[in-house]
């Protein structure tokens, strides 16, 4: 600090020269050298992310998913809160391609239901003789669109007068994988709400502490330590009980992740602040003091995209951290409640003995919620990696 | 034949010779309750063997006290009244009550259970200013007008009222009954009029309380047995001081039951209480780590309980559930929004709520339609019983539903299709349920949608059952979800008190159920003629003499009550699972599954049951 000119002296303007720079005055290079070292950052970025193949994998994976939840409802045979009371705990129901070493292209055997009295359940006979081709871009459940377009197009429909359960049914006939689907909108969304206010928390706060340094660096730090005290499962009871139950189940939603970001950004504030107090007295920043430059133009040009690796591993860590907060709080019953479909909703519809010995299909969901953190993790590891594309 | 019950005179005139000669020898009372197995479809036992049963609570082990259903009088298999730990009661006109000690009955530590312990209780405790604050019991008073009460004799105590009481039998042989009477050998040392003032000074501060009566109340629970050096008179006893992972219960080695060979009853001679958590216990029971269990289990865990029941040893039997109604919606009359509780107040919209449910779509979908399709009422085994209480406004009828809505005054709606209120504001009901079950928020979502067709909107609040009954006895609710009528099964001299305002926990009337416990002094006057007429015919009962008298006032509150769709029933007699280990006998394959009145098993008497290996 001591380097850096009195604060109380007049300031010159902020300045840089318009002079034309010319960088190969000195050493020419040739084209191809010119194509490396004059690549821009970004482009250095994707060559080495292109080199990770699992995090490329991993990012058409989640590109896809993400794309999917914008069809979500086109993109599921049935509507997800459609009932069938005969098909109740149906197993998943096979397709098939070839009938009586035919090929009649993809189609299901009808079930027959029967009811057991001895064990109390429903039965499930499949009938192989009539089989019941699936329809394709057909009309099937009608639905709105976000809510406002009607519609009734699918991307396939149940056998007219059959059924067409990939995933089977759960206690009151609901199609898994028709909720699964619209369960992957809540699910994957919600991360990305709760990190982009814990983002903007956490850089702002943690710039300011680390930056000023001081008495606002020693306010910060405490607010942080008395956050993070405060046990996370009884503060997000709390807090959810406080969403009053009239509250379209869509804000509840909103709320939940808003708690999520603003209980999360503590961590990453932390990382921000302690980067800056070792970036803040590097040359650089002294020398873009003296020429005049603002503190925040200092911490969002030259001090952020210092760390930016830092930030992208640990915003690819947060994601499917909210991920799972949302699930372990709809998990235990404290996050979204029916009938919003979320896939931590689904699991907590799952947790009992009956699903696990008897209808282990219901445990479907998990997988989604595997394979949506793991592609999350390569993710993140290729962008580190590529983030810092001159070590 | 006769050689078997000369063999049991014999052994019954040894035992009585052998506890004459020796008082402090364990054994039964001279005159103990003879248990006759075979009259009752039960076989003659072995003593011996323990007994595992799974908890999720500590306040559960009150679950020892109402399933072992040792009481002063107790209902028979055909639900009737008679003596069990009391020998004989005289009544007379009703009002005057003498109650006989079988002789030589002790206590579960030896000493002598006698009128001294009826007279302790009623002088020192309930007579008492600082034990017993709010006065006697409800259940005590006739017109505001407690007993007189007399020791007869060492063995005999009177209890006198000026007008009749017939709820004075009920309540002493209820599921939780009513205490009259205390160790007062034991208890005497925690009482300020028999014990040295220093000496309970002490006391008191050793055990971490305010006052000696604090003392008193802790160490004198009958009802749960937290105490283990408090004695009893249950088949067994506490051995363990809380808090625990497993109780054990011991055989009381002085019980007053016998079977008809003699054999001193409890037949098992150990019963260990495991603590768990509510959502493991069917996943533990199903893993044979249980030899009895109901609490906890649910419908729809049964078709996974009969998969492992035969590699884990154990037999899964269905009892039929002996609430009036699986689950009931309570629509909230007091509720403190005036425009809600006109609402409510409407006959119209209670019936139109009613006939808008598909009982059979929700049969179908959560009890494997085998529940019956019914309202909030007592079940066909009752003597009560009467189709037109059952069926009353349960069909499924949406057009008739709609016209008594329109009619109520609700015909405006909003452009969602929903109805309006007289004020403007759209039918939004939150119903708030304890949460306990998934079984629950389904039927609800269930309603929720046959409701939609109604232009009523439905929201499920799922709380806990504390917060729950706060809200409603706060008279916080618009609509909750509890249990139906618990004396399903009721007969003429049981307590109609259900089908009126009695206490602020009923979820349709806490305020008047408030300003009728109370005496007044809180809660709110009834402003229905309906209810008032049901309140008045339920003091009429307290007064009934005869059981004609009493049938025909349960008729009329019967009537009234289902007529009147105060609560709205969805299905009943539902299925218990019950889980019992293939080698433990006398447990019947078919019964009824209810606090009331037969005390879960403690009708069926699990002192006969026994291990047979």
């Amino acid at each position: 600090m001591s380097a850096l000119p009195p604060e109380n002296t007049d300031k010159l303007p902020h300045y840089v020269s318009k002079e034309p720079f010319d960088m190969q005055s000195i050493e020419k290079l040739t084209p191809e050298q010119e194509k490396i070292y004059f690549a821009s950052q970004l482009t250095l970025m994707w060559w080495k992310f292109r080199q990770h193949r699992v995090a490329v994998w991993s990012g058409v994976f989640l590109a896809v998913l993400y794309l999917s939840i914008f069809f979500s409802e086109f993109l599921s045979p049935y509507d997800m809160t459609k009932r069938n009371v005969k098909h109740i705990y149906a197993p998943p129901q096979a397709v098939h391609l070839f009938h009586e070493g035919e090929f009649i292209g993809p189609f299901t055997y009808p079930y027959k239901v029967t009811r057991n009295m001895e064990t109390l359940q429903r039965e499930f006979a499949v009938n192989t003789k009539k089989p019941q081709k699936l329809r394709f871009f057909c009309r099937g459940d009608k639905y709105k669109w976000f809510g406002y377009v009607k519609s009734d197009l699918h991307l396939v429909c149940p056998p007219k007068k059959g059924s067409f359960y990939l995933l089977g049914t759960d206690r009151l006939g609901r199609d898994m994988l028709s909720r699964i689907i619209a369960g992957a909108r809540i699910s994957l969304t919600i991360g990305l709400i709760g990190i982009t206010v814990s983002f903007v928390l956490g850089i702002v706060i943690g710039g300011l502490a680390g930056y000023y340094g001081g008495w606002v660096d020693m306010i910060v730090q405490r607010m942080i330590e008395v956050l993070q005290s405060i046990p996370s499962i009884p503060l997000w009871l709390t807090l959810s009980a406080l969403m009053p139950a009239t509250w379209s189940p869509i804000f509840v939603y909103f709320g939940i992740t808003i708690i999520l970001g603003l209980l999360d950004w503590t961590g990453l504030a932390r990382a921000v602040r302690s980067k800056l107090l070792s970036l803040r007295e590097e040359d650089y920043v002294l020398a873009a003091r003296l020429i005049g430059a603002s503190p925040s133009r200092i911490i969002g040009r030259h001090l952020v995209p210092g760390f930016m690796s830092h930030l992208i591993a640990s915003a690819t860590i947060t994601i499917p951290v909210m991920i799972l907060g949302e699930t372990a709080l709809s998990f235990l019953g404290l996050g979204l409640r029916p009938p919003v479909t979320s896939w931590g909703v689904l699991l907590n519809e799952a947790q009992d003995i009956n699903v696990v010995a008897v209808y282990p299909w219901l445990m479907l969901p998990v997988v989604p919620v595997i394979f949506v953190i793991i592609a999350f993790n390569f993710l993140g590891d290729g962008l580190r990696d590529a983030a810092d594309p001159y070590k | 034949m006769r050689l078997q019950s000369i063999i049991a005179m014999v052994a019954s005139a040894l035992l009585v010779a052998l506890t004459m000669a020796n008082t402090s020898l364990a054994g039964p009372p001279d005159e103990p309750r003879i248990v006759d197995m075979p009259a009752l479809g039960k076989t003659v036992g072995k003593r011996g063997g323990t007994l595992r049963m799974l908890m999720a609570k500590p306040k559960d082990i009150r679950m020892m006290v109402i399933y072992s259903g040792a009481r002063l009088v107790s209902y028979n298999e055909n639900f009737k009244l008679a003596p069990d730990i009391l020998k004989s009661v005289d009544v007379e006109e009703n009002r005057i009550f003498t109650l006989r000690i079988r002789k030589g009955h002790k206590w579960s530590d030896g000493a002598p259970f006698t009128s001294e312990d009826f007279r302790y209780y009623w002088e020192d405790v309930a007579n008492n200013k600082e034990l017993a604050r709010g006065g006697l019991s409800n259940k005590l008073l006739v017109e505001g007008k407690g007993p007189k009460f007399e020791v007869i004799d060492e063995l005999t105590v009177r209890y006198t009222w000026e007008q009749p009481n017939p709820l004075f039998l009920t309540v002493l042989a209820g599921a939780r009954p009513l205490y009259i009477y205390k160790p007062a050998h034991y208890m005497k040392q925690f009482h300020v009029k028999y014990q040295d003032k220093a000496k309970l000074d002490q006391m008191v501060i050793d055990n971490k309380v305010q006052k000696w009566s604090s003392l008193h109340v802790r160490k004198g629970r009958q009802y749960r047995p937290e105490n283990p050096e408090m004695p009893t008179l249950q088949p067994w006893m506490n051995t363990t001081n809380p808090p625990s992972e497993r109780f054990i219960f011991k055989r009381n080695p002085y019980f007053h039951r016998v079977d008809n060979e003699g054999n001193q009853l409890p037949y098992i001679g150990e019963v260990y209480v495991t603590m768990s958590t509510s959502a493991i216990i069917p996943a533990k029971t199903g893993g044979g780590e249980s030899d009895l269990q109901a609490r906890y289990l649910r419908f729809d865990n049964y078709a996974f309980l009969k998969k492992a029941a035969k590699t884990r040893g154990y037999e899964v039997y269905l009892w039929r559930n002996g609430r009036g109604s699986q689950m009931t919606i309570l629509p909230n009359m007091n509720v403190a929004d005036p425009v809600w509780r006109k609402v409510m107040q409407d006959v119209r919209v209670r019936r139109a709520m009613s006939l808008g449910i598909d009982r059979s779509e929700i049969n179908e979908a959560i009890y494997f339609g085998l529940a019956r399709e019914v309202g909030n009422s007592v079940l066909p085994s009752s003597p009560l019983y009467k189709e037109e209480y059952a069926e009353a406004w349960a069909q499924f009828d949406v057009d008739l539903a709609n016209e008594l809505l329109d009619e109520a005054g609700l015909d405006k709606r909003s452009s969602d299709d929903v109805r309006l209120l007289p004020d403007g504001r759209e039918m939004k009901i939150t119903v708030e349920t304890a949460g306990e079950s998934t079984e629950e928020t389904d039927v609800l979502q269930l309603i929720t949608e046959h409701w939609a067709a109604l232009g009523i909107q439905l929201f499920t609040r799922p709380t806990q059952r504390d917060i729950l009954r706060r809200r409603i006895s706060n008279g916080d609710t618009i609509m909750s979800v509890w249990f139906g009528l618990n004396r399903g099964l009721a007969t003429p001299d049981m307590d109609p008190e259900e089908l009126a305002p009695v206490s602020p926990l009923q979820g349709t009337w806490p305020k008047w159920g408030q300003y009728y416990e109370t005496k007044g002094v809180a809660g709110e006057k009834i402003t229905l003629p309906k209810v008032q007429k049901l309140s008045d015919l339920y003091s009429q009962w307290r007064m009934a003499v005869s059981v004609e008298k009493q049938t025909e006032i349960w008729d009329q509150m019967l009537s009234i009550f289902t007529d009147q769709v105060y609560t709205i029933g969805i299905v009943s007699s539902t299925k218990q699972p019950i889980v019992v280990n293939k080698n433990l006998r006398n447990v019947p394959m078919d019964g009824i599954y209810a606090f009331e009145p037969t005390a879960y098993f403690g009708q069926y008497l699990p002192d006969t049951f026994w291990f047979d290996n």
